[in-house]
């Protein structure tokens, strides 16, 4: 019985998984998250199922399509954009670095390129005289100011890990370094083999929607199968308590 | 007590009957909670006859579960008989993960070894269905493999468990465990009778 009770805990958690990826489905640069399961079989006795043996988000390439925004990027390749996050309520304005796949930037006050949640770019501080801003594949940012001069102002640098499915999820595409991930590790874009820049463009999530309902459609079969489990077993104790009577 | 065959009444048999019945039914959740746990080899349960009536022997079937394309290049799935060292353990579930030393471990984090011991994996490292571990041209390790048997990269071997199988035998485990338990019932009655009844006078 706790044998099916753990497969049905197992789908739940499974259906939770699908759920979400279907729900970013359409967020750039999110990663789908698979939820994987192994058998327990404690010193081989057998009955006690499965259990969880981890979530881990799928750093597989999202197809890139023009986004048209003026400060969107993309990378084409692994690695991961550099973000920060000043926060202020603990009043001493403590900086979070993290990274992120997802380069749908927006201009703020302070010349920096902001995402929607507030993570920030680093490397990169667009001067108030800009009128036009373009990134090259290796990264390196020139803007057009209004007399129509170019000028260089820096270059975007990217992350990379050497274990980047043990990074933490911070929540939607954002992602902290751990120990298991090992620390970030800085490289530039646009060198043979290695990621570039593409900018204008944005990286769509690599959730497949029809691949995500055929998941769920396998889940809630194997969710109810294993109902069947609890039921078989719930059945049999009820006749062994009667044995008596019968 | 019952030792030989011939020490076995009825309600023994049957009572052995309900014990391997319900024996199945745990092989058969077992089974099914794990149809979505990669590289797992189904539980085969099979019932033979002992001089203490029915049990159910548990066997591993070796059968091969299904591939499925990740497009994970740290996914591996081992085509034929086998498995992956890791630690201690052995598994068949590749899905592997590179370690913060840049080692290839699994997902609890015990180092899988290869025939050298475990596997230092440079960034761009690629498997060969052989079991080799190359970086580029140059090759770092090599997963030690039965003759025969081939390892894809990029792909995973799916639970080897057939549902609709599973939840037949779950079906056949209950109805067994109920007829045993029917004549169970039965005989009761019979010697409630012979005790009772025989030898009565109206």
């Amino acid at each position: 019985m706790y044998a099916s009770a753990s497969g049905m805990a197992a789908q739940q958690t499974n259906l939770e998984v699908i759920a979400n990826n279907l729900a970013n489905a359409d967020v750039a640069g999110f990663k789908a998250v698979s939820a994987s399961f192994t058998e327990v079989n404690a010193g081989g006795t057998l009955g006690l199922g499965t259990a969880s043996s981890g979530k881990r988000p799928i750093f597989l390439q999202g197809k890139l399509m023009h986004s048209g925004g003026p400060f969107d990027v993309a990378i084409d390749g692994a690695g991961f954009f550099r973000i920060e996050r000043t926060s202020t309520s603990l009043g001493t304005g403590s900086v979070t670095h993290a990274v992120t796949r997802n380069g749908e930037f927006s201009r703020a006050a302070d010349g920096r390129l902001r995402n929607a949640d507030g993570w920030s770019l680093r490397d990169v501080r667009i001067p108030a005289d800009a009128v036009g801003v373009h990134v090259a594949k290796d990264g390196s940012v020139t803007i057009d100011d209004a007399a129509g001069a170019h000028r260089s102002i820096g270059r975007l640098r990217l992350a990379t890990f050497t274990a980047p499915e043990e990074l933490q999820p911070l929540g939607g595409t954002v992602f902290a370094a751990t120990r298991a991930s090992g620390p970030e590790r800085r490289i530039d874009a646009g060198q043979d083999g290695g990621p570039s820049i593409a900018f204008g463009m944005l990286e769509r999530s690599n959730v497949s929607i029809i691949e995500s309902m055929m998941q769920i459609l396998a889940a809630q079969r194997a969710y109810e199968a294993n109902a069947k489990g609890v039921q078989a077993a719930d059945e049999m104790q009820r006749i062994a308590n009667n044995l008596h009577r019968s | 007590m019952p030792g030989t065959l011939g020490d076995m009444d009825g309600m023994d048999w049957m009572a052995s009957a309900m014990r391997a019945a319900q024996a199945q039914l745990e092989t058969a959740a077992h089974n099914l909670a794990n149809v979505t746990s990669d590289g797992f080899e189904r539980v085969r349960s099979s019932l033979v006859l002992t001089d203490r009536g029915l049990e159910a022997r548990r066997t591993r079937d070796p059968a091969q579960g299904g591939i499925r394309e990740t497009g994970r290049g740290l996914d591996l799935a081992l085509l034929g008989p086998g498995a992956f060292h890791v630690g201690h353990a052995q598994t068949r579930n590749g899905a592997f993960i590179r370690d913060h030393d840049g080692y290839l471990a699994d997902q609890h984090g015990r180092r899988v070894l290869g025939s050298a011991g475990p596997i230092h994996l440079p960034e761009n490292a690629t498997f060969e269905p052989d079991g080799t571990v190359r970086d580029g041209e140059q090759m770092v390790g090599r997963l030690p493999l039965p003759a025969g048997t081939t390892v894809r990269s990029g792909a995973l071997e799916s639970s080897s468990v057939d549902a609709i199988g599973e939840t037949l035998a779950v079906l056949t485990s209950q109805r067994a465990f109920e007829t045993a338990q029917k004549t169970f019932g039965a005989i009761d009655e019979t010697r409630e009778r012979a005790v009772n009844d025989v030898g009565r006078l109206k």
